[in-house]
């Protein structure tokens, strides 16, 4: 596909900084220079979109991810097993050196009964429990998505299961990707750095700077329409899409130069604003997502 | 002597549930389904602008989520009094195919096949308890080969998808009036490409491998019936020029099909987690509030009835009533019927392809009313999915959701009638009490999306049990 003309001489760079690790990660697995790490995946309150999201990724896809990668213990989407085993698999990981990545975000209303993950025991256990428990022994701690690292539409006005931040109900270091949902290769690529060098770089929100230097509006392609005020009266139309309530100025993430699924496409490519789904305060503080000519005087 | 077996995680769904069974004389007695996770994603809606809508309630489910946005997209058009062309229906439901292949082959991979097949122990994930596992060994192996070999067309399906509809899951492109880009020629050779081997390989792959399936675990023909109340709401149908290319809206019950009534639907709520201020309510009215203090209450999952009766929705109900599959009416069946109507959404798309005018713009600038009401039902990948909004004041002041899991994964009705799929556990052999692998099968096959069935439930959760009391 046509990148839009882009010229910026780190495009091709940053497109391929993620397989790269990947790439360096596994021949080092291969070498023996790594240890594969144990990886669990736990799925909280949310849509359980960020698992299907990791599956739509390709090199690294997820067979590989499992293959070469980690020991991936469990996860409620895939694990084949089920009740009481498919408890004892998660909690298996105690004691031993492994990462938590965490989608979903964390019901705090009932003491944490609006999300039973299972029971352990005949004991049902809750969201809240199970992060705590997993969270404090794990050696990284990554939430995927944006209801794990802030909420995001769980905790959404009026939040009614009182939902919260992985970082909220944890002391210690969380290594954030927002989006809705995280993209395969910000948790890829994030996941081969800490197996290569360890944490990534991130930035004062615990973003690694690898995928969320840079605001959308200062790559977009259609950046010269907005620098022209040339500007889109609807949904469908070719040009700067800030006058619908475009996002991207205020969203720091690489969709522009990565895109979506393959990378064949994303939303400004597909003519719609970008609506601040990788920026912390996503949903309240990105609506409305679609207004028509927000220059104008709003009536009420 | 009744024992009773509580499963908890039930693994490999979307969403988080637990089923409960007695069992006498290894034979389930009585079963409970209960959804254990509460948003209130209708409370979240009120206030915000109705356009965002499309893609809010999209986060209500992962793995479906396209569907949800077509059934708001629905809802706003007959709100907005918008009446999409058929370029723009026909785009739309490209992108609506797309979602339905994606889900139906992790479906039947990813979540089904792990109970039937024995998946490779070197991975911890597929580490699994039971040894009921009757595939010989070359048969096994090929399964075991198409789940991995599967991993690359259902993201395809997504691929194809992001290709009109920016991205997935939680698509930019659907949208009032159709889809918000436009399908050039570039695009459309694109998405013929893909669904070419998508084609091919539902054909030649999975097909034969849920038939290998069903000729080793054959006694799943006479398990999991349930009521045989079968409903639809009708998708890729009443086209102005292509008519109906799957099936209408339907009902089957009694031995007898007819045109189905929107007017017919209630929700109840005695056994679920909210507060009991009305009987039977219809969407348009029904909003209650999360209780989980309430004493016979045992999920967030509530009780929609269609004539007072439960209904099963979903891939086998639309085979059955579209009359392309009527083998039967069981867990095998509904597996069957899943496979089936993949290869059969695959060849509607392509007609729908054909059709695509290169370049044919759909949208325009959409003005909120004031006031206003809408309806948007439509069925989806996992089934009947309705959306039902009011607007005050330009924004949203009511929404209700009915999912297709809320269907078959209902809580009992306020007469104490079991939901669909508690209904169709009944009777089901155990042959392990520990490792009751009969109920997960029947549970899996009706796709369930707990995620989606318990959008808006609250509460706290009744403890008291319990692993097998002997």
């Amino acid at each position: 596909m046509s990148n839009g003309g882009i010229t910026c001489p780190e495009y091709k760079e940053r497109l391929n900084t993620a397989a790269r690790l990947v790439d360096t990660a596994k021949t080092q697995i291969r070498q023996g220079v790594l240890r594969k790490k144990n990886l669990v995946w736990l799925e909280l309150t949310g849509c359980s979109g960020n698992i299907i999201s990791l599956l739509d990724g390709s090199n690294p896809d997820f067979k590989y991810l499992i293959s070469q990668m980690t020991h991936f213990i469990f996860n409620n989407s895939l694990s084949a097993s089920e009740g009481q085993n498919a408890m004892e698999q998660l909690f298996s990981v105690i004691g031993s050196d492994y990462i938590l990545a965490v989608e979903g975000a964390v019901a705090t209303k009932n003491n944490g009964l609006y999300n039973i993950i299972g029971r352990l025991n005949g004991k049902p256990v809750t969201a809240l429990e199970a992060v705590k428990t997993l969270g404090e022994k794990a050696a990284f701690v990554i939430a995927i998505g944006a209801c794990a690292t802030h909420g995001g539409v769980s905790a959404a006005r009026p939040n009614p299961a009182e939902c919260v931040s992985v970082q909220r109900v944890l002391d210690r270091k969380v290594i954030k990707l927002p989006g809705c949902p995280c993209h395969p290769d910000w948790f890829m690529g994030t996941l081969a750095h800490i197996l290569l060098y360890g944490e990534p770089q991130l930035d004062s929100m615990d973003r690694p700077l690898l995928f969320y230097s840079t605001l959308i509006h200062d790559r977009c392609p259609r950046r010269s329409y907005f620098d022209k005020g040339i500007f889109a009266e609807k949904l469908g139309d070719k040009t700067c899409m800030f006058k619908l309530g475009c996002r991207g100025p205020v969203t720091r993430i690489d969709c522009p130069i990565r895109q979506w699924n393959e990378y064949v496409n994303w939303p400004i490519k597909d003519d719609t604003p970008c609506i601040g789904c990788a920026q912390f305060g996503f949903p309240d503080a990105m609506e409305p997502f679609i207004s028509y000519n927000t220059t104008r005087e709003v009536e009420r | 002597m009744t024992k009773k077996i509580v499963i908890n995680p039930v693994t490999r769904i979307s969403g988080f549930m637990e089923i409960q069974v007695d069992i006498e004389n290894n034979q389930v007695v009585d079963a409970k389904t209960e959804g254990l996770m509460f948003r209130g994603f209708e409370k979240m809606l009120n206030g915000r602008s109705p356009f965002d809508a499309v893609y809010f309630t999209q986060r209500i489910c992962g793995i479906c989520s396209t569907a949800h946005s077509i059934a708001s997209t629905l809802a706003l058009e007959d709100a907005f009094g918008v009446i999409p062309s058929e370029q723009g229906r026909y785009l739309r439901d490209i992108i609506h195919g797309c979602e339905f292949l994606q889900n139906h082959i992790r479906h039947f991979y990813q979540y089904t096949i792990p109970d039937f097949v024995k998946l490779p122990e070197d991975y911890p994930l597929f580490k699994a308890e039971h040894n009921d596992f009757r595939l010989p060994r070359e048969k096994n192996e090929r399964l075991v080969k198409d789940y991995f070999d599967s991993l690359y067309l259902s993201r395809s399906a997504h691929e194809m998808l992001a290709v009109l509809g920016g991205k997935a899951p939680h698509n930019h492109g659907v949208f009032i009036g159709g889809i918000t880009t436009q399908a050039t020629t570039d695009k459309i050779i694109q998405i013929k490409s893909i669904l070419h081997s998508i084609y091919k390989f539902i054909n030649d792959r999975m097909l034969p491998d849920v038939y290998t399936i069903a000729e080793y675990y054959s006694d799943y023909f006479s398990i999991g019936r349930g009521y045989g109340n079968l409903l639809s709401f009708g998708c890729f149908n009443g086209y102005k020029d292509l008519g109906t290319l799957y099936v209408n809206p339907l009902v089957y019950t009694g031995g007898i099909t007819s045109v189905f009534n929107p007017d017919n639907i209630t929700e109840e709520i005695d056994y679920a987690w909210y507060k009991d201020t009305q009987k039977a309510g219809k969407p348009f009215e029904a909003e209650p509030e999360a209780d989980m203090s309430k004493p016979l209450a045992y999920s967030w999952v509530k009780a929609p009835r269609y004539n007072n009766l439960p209904f099963e929705s979903g891939p086998l109900a639309r085979q059955w009533l579209s009359g392309e599959y009527r083998n039967g009416i069981s867990t095998m069946d509904r597996t069957i019927a899943r496979v089936l109507e993949a290869r059969k959404i695959a060849s509607i798309m392509n007609i729908l392809v054909e059709n695509l005018i290169p370049g044919a713009s759909v949208q325009k600038e959409y003005i909120i009313p004031e006031t206003g009401v809408g309806k948007g039902l439509i069925d989806t990948a996992r089934g009947a999915l309705g959306h039902w909004l009011k607007i005050n004041n330009q924004v949203i002041s009511f929404y209700q959701i009915i999912t297709p899991s809320a269907w078959n994964l209902s809580t009992r009705s306020n007469s104490y009638v079991k939901g669909t799929a508690e209904q169709a556990l009944i009777g089901t052999p155990i042959k392990d009490i520990n490792n009751p692998i009969e109920i997960g099968r029947t549970i899996r096959s009706f796709d369930p999306c707990i995620s989606c069935a318990t959008h808006v439930y609250s509460g706290g959760k009744h403890i008291n049990t319990i692993q097998t009391v002997p």
